[in-house]
């Protein structure tokens, strides 16, 4: 029975033959998606469980000597420096090592650590400090380079990552070194990986779903035509369990070449998943792909499972010799359908009023999960009613002819669209919601202060035309204060900065009162009502260079201001640093300490020249990381945001293709079935035109209704979320082009794909081919 | 008898499929207002004919006339222009859309033809009395029976007013009593309207509803084309 089954599916003539076709291709397609999210997966995976030697110093069991004068110098193994530098808006992982003793570790992705000025640079790094002046970014890095490090030490191809190596004095000289004795070689536990992960999940979950009824409507592609057969075959004697053979393996077969088809396809496109950046940077090529485990289940369980699909849609009709009757004409879907919906949206809106900006209450959350099962149980009632709509609002034929299909059998037509309203409600809802959250820190005048490079000048050296900062002289003290650079230093800093053209710096010196109260003040800390002097002294004349600063009191020179720059957070630029009411001081800033810089810089290759002079000029700020500008800073913080809101978007632009899919299949399913009817329409006079529009009411209308209806609930739930628990000034949520170019791309990308179902309709209803029985 | 008195004719009609030739110069004149049945045994041709004569296949040669006018030069788009408006069609089975019910299929041929919804219903409602089908016009194709459904078919054929209704053996999937019964209805009603109406049936009892029968046979009408004396109605 097997084989038999196997020659009526291979060699069944014409009609089987484009079954078989269209099987395999529907499941092709959804096997390739399915694969290539597996494989972004994996990647993500691999990505995060590379040893994570950034980490070195951080774990419990790393041993470590932080103190500066603690640092070993026979003790311990290895010095350790390890800092962030940017580069027109990149992060650059900067490591500096130095060996103590022969047995010190060795980084990942490289033979033998460097010596004194020797340094290894990540592929991405090399070729960029190739095509980069020195002065905009290799004068950064002291020594030559002596090697590339190896994916081993890389979570992606992009990264830029440096090691340097220092004698030990020299690094021992640097803020942040520490000594270790073990690199870390744990996964990598960014506090941002789980989120990924599980955006991940929910965005593989959201894609698996609709590819899964793809895969199923796929597999039961014009059941009607192959029961007939099956009839026949009942009345020559075959026993039900055979059909249920007979079907199985059709399904199964007609599967497993659509899972290998679907295996090539995405060989295929596996070189451009690579090249597709998902989390913000690219994947390793050699791990973009599924694990063998993950091949071996797609390639057993979704011909399985087609297999079953065919089965479960066999015990839906009664075949008989006589042939082929529905053991049940589906009722018509009620409209009780949409009270989990609108019971979820309700218990949202009221968990929202409840809901404080320490605490989201918990019936947000049930009414979110109510409102996703709500959309399963209501679709095909709203797939019904607006095909009543359509039929009503459209008078025509061919609006007629869809709408009655559609009304007919609203569950089939809502189930190829399902996955997609699922993932356009999460899109939009987090489309909308990102922006107003993030527009709460992105302020206007940390947009103002966008160029603006923030120079934190912490205890260092300074090197230049007075000290050779290079190789061994490099000065392994510092004579710099804690407030700052010393007055003189300062001054040498400010002259060097002043050879830039179109810069504009402004300095900020350390308020010598608040030195004095620092100094005196028990514990380091203000005792509870103590006011503490502001800690900074601006002059009036560099305030005015960048007017979101504040403006100074009438006739003041300089004033003390208290910025909370250092937080980096932008949204403490929305108050200005100085006003009328600040207290005045002297301009004569001689004497006083450097503590930080504002430097605009316009164009983009000066902000680097700068930046590197700064490197070359001042050591490291305590906190390890680079200046940057607010702009970089924003974005930094963004980059999250935007990542999770690129994930989501590539599951909607996907499940709306795949949607477009299962659509096309659906629909070339219901014109096999309906050959006949719409042959004999045609050959009655009705024109190839009308039927065209009648696929297109039938496809496009679940498509574009789903999509819209998902989405404007989904805006309506961040539209109420801003409004309650978002902070004064936030701003109405607004859809970014990105948005509606993901939207657009996968209704255009849909559409092509039922529109390439027409061909089919106009061959198979062609009068000139109608046989009559 | 003048030229106009003829709706349709067939001059040497040939027509092939593949290496098989189901016409192989058909001659054939209808006069308006006349029931013809063709007959003729299975695969003689019969359908290819009237197929040929509704403008549904253009022939590989030879003529086909429609009241006064070159049907087979004609564009398909004009053939399938006419074919809705002039023509009505009956067939075996199937040619109702199962999902629309039976006021909305008899009512088709009118949106099509962009009639009013109002007026479209109105008068599939008038043709559902005039069938005997009141109070089916709800139903869908797969709720009623058999003659049910080729009366719904005959309503659909006959609301738009053809000028001819082409009925490709409309009681072989029926049996006797109830194929007598929409025989009955489309000769009454043809009559009444005075639409020509052209028949295939290999059924003699079929063809005797008809004013004149011909037969085919090997692609060719037979010349011993024969009057249907003293027809049933």
């Amino acid at each position: 029975m097997f084989r038999f089954g196997l020659r009526l599916t291979l060699r069944s003539g014409k009609e089987a033959f484009a079954r078989l076709l269209l099987t395999m291709i529907a499941v092709s397609i959804g096997t390739a998606i399915l694969f290539a999210a597996l494989a972004d997966f994996h990647a993500f995976q691999a990505a995060n469980n590379r040893p994570a030697w950034e980490k070195t110093g951080q774990a419990a069991d790393d041993q470590m000597f932080t103190s500066r004068a603690s640092l070993p110098t026979t003790q311990g193994k290895l010095l350790w420096n390890y800092n962030n530098d940017i580069f027109k808006g990149k992060t650059i992982e900067r490591l500096g090592v130095a060996a103590i003793s022969t047995s010190a570790p060795v980084l990942p992705g490289i033979s033998r650590l460097p010596a004194a000025g020797e340094y290894y640079a990540s592929p991405a790094l090399t070729t960029l400090l190739h095509r980069t002046p020195y002065n905009m970014l290799g004068a950064r890095f002291p020594g030559k380079q002596v090697g590339v490090i190896g994916k081993e030490a890389l979570t992606s191809p992009d990264e830029l990552v440096i090691f340097i190596g220092y004698n030990l004095a020299e690094l021992r000289a640097l803020p942040t070194t520490i000594g270790v004795n073990t690199i870390a070689s744990a996964h990598q536990t960014n506090v941002w990986t789980g989120y990924f992960r599980y955006a991940y999940i929910f965005g593989t979950l959201a894609l698996l779903f609709p590819i899964l009824l793809l895969i199923n409507t796929a597999t039961r592609l014009a059941a009607a035509r192959r029961e007939e057969r099956f009839a026949a075959l009942r009345l020559v004697g075959a026993t039900p369990h055979q059909l249920n053979v007979i079907a199985s393996v059709d399904a199964f077969v007609s599967a497993l070449f659509g899972v290998l088809l679907g295996a090539g396809i995405f060989q295929f496109i596996q070189s451009s998943l690579a090249k597709a950046s998902i989390t913000g940077g690219h994947y390793f090529a050699s791990d973009v792909t599924p694990t063998l485990l993950g091949y071996g289940v797609t390639i057993l369980l979704v011909p399985i499972a087609s297999a079953i699909a065919a089965l479960i849609s066999l015990r839906r009709v009664r075949i008989s010799p006589l042939g082929v009757s529905r053991k049940t004409t589906p009722p018509a879907p009620k409209a009780w359908r949409t009270i989990p919906l609108l019971a979820g949206i309700g218990l949202f809106a009221l968990g929202i009023a409840m809901t404080t900006h320490q605490t989201i209450a918990a019936p947000v959350y049930v009414g979110l999960i109510l409102i996703l099962i709500g959309f399963s149980i209501g679709g095909p009632w709203m797939t019904m009613t607006s095909a009543r709509v359509l039929s009503k609002l459209v008078p025509s034929a061919s609006s007629l002819l869809a709408a009655r299909r559609l009304a007919n059998d609203p569950k089939t037509a809502f189930r190829a669209v399902s996955g997609l309203v699922l993932a356009a409600f999460l899109g939009t809802t987090l489309a909308a919601l990102l922006p107003s959250i993030n527009s709460t820190t992105a302020t206007p005048s940390a947009t103002a202060l966008q160029n603006v490079l923030l120079v934190s000048l912490t205890p260092g050296v300074l090197c230049g035309n007075e000290v050779n900062c290079t190789g061994a002289n490099r000065p392994t003290t510092t004579t710099d204060g804690e407030f700052g650079l010393t007055p003189q230093t300062g001054a040498t800093l400010l002259n060097g900065l002043r050879n830039f053209p179109d810069i504009t710096t402004i300095p900020l010196y350390a308020n010598p009162k608040a030195i004095d109260a620092a100094q005196h003040m028990e514990g380091g800390a203000p005792t509870p009502g103590q006011q503490m002097p502001g800690d900074s002294i601006i002059r009036c004349s560099d305030l005015q260079k960048v007017s979101v600063l504040g403006t100074c009191p009438v006739g003041a020179k300089a004033v003390v201001a208290a910025p909370d720059f250092m937080s980096d957070n932008p949204s403490y630029s929305t108050q200005a640093i100085a006003s009328p009411a600040s207290e005045a001081a002297s301009d004569n800033v001689t004497g006083l300490y450097l503590s930080t810089l504002l430097i605009k810089v316009s164009n983009p290759n000066t902000l680097e020249e700068v930046r590197t002079f700064l490197a070359t000029h001042t050591s490291t700020s305590l906190s390890g990381t680079a200046p940057r500008t607010f702009g970089e800073a924003v974005a930094v913080r963004l980059s999250i945001s935007v990542t999770i809101q690129r994930i989501f978007n590539g599951a909607v632009a996907l499940t709306l293709f795949i949607a477009g899919c299962s659509l096309a299949v659906t629909v070339g399913g219901s014109m096999v079935e309906r050959k006949r009817p719409f042959s004999l329409l045609r050959l009655s006079g009705v024109p190839t035109s009308v039927l065209y529009r009648v696929v297109l009411y039938e496809a496009v209308m679940p498509l574009l209704g789903a999509a819209v209806a998902a989405a404007s609930i989904g805006y309506g739930i961040a539209l109420i979320t801003v409004e309650k628990i978002g902070a004064a000034g936030t701003r109405v949520p607004t859809l970014g082009h990105n948005y509606f170019i993901v939207m657009g791309f996968g209704l255009i990308a849909s559409l092509i794909v039922i529109l390439m179902t027409l061909p089919l309709l106009g061959r198979i209803t062609k009068p000139d081919e109608v046989r009559f029985e | 008898m003048s030229g106009n008195d003829y709706i349709l004719q067939a001059n040497n009609v040939k027509k092939t499929f593949g290496q098989t030739p189901a016409l192989q110069g058909a001659d054939l004149t209808i006069r308006r207002g006349e029931m013809v049945a063709i007959m003729g045994p299975s695969g003689s041709g019969k359908s290819t004919l009237l197929h040929c004569l509704a403008g549904i296949f253009a022939p590989d040669s030879g003529e086909v006339w429609f009241d006064g006018k070159r049907l087979d030069t004609l564009s398909e788009t004009a053939r399938t222009e006419l074919r809705r408006t002039a023509f009505g069609f009956v067939f075996q089975f199937g040619q109702l859309v199962p999902e629309l019910t039976a006021a909305d299929n008899i009512a088709l041929p009118l949106l099509l033809d962009k009639v009013q919804r109002k007026e479209a219903y109105k008068r599939a409602a008038s043709w559902l009395e005039r069938l005997g089908l009141e109070g089916l016009g709800n139903r869908r194709s797969g709720e009623i029976s058999g003659g049910q459904a080729q009366r719904v078919a005959l309503a659909r054929a006959l609301v738009i007013q053809p000028k001819v209704l082409f009925a490709d053996e409309p009681t072989g999937a029926l049996d006797s009593l109830t194929g007598e019964k929409v025989m009955d209805l489309m000769v009454d009603i043809a009559r009444e309207e005075g639409t020509t109406v052209v028949l295939v049936t290999h059924d003699a009892r079929i063809a005797s509803y008809a004013e004149r029968a011909v037969t085919v046979r090997d692609g060719k009408v037979a010349t011993n084309t024969k009057q249907v004396a003293g027809a049933i109605k």
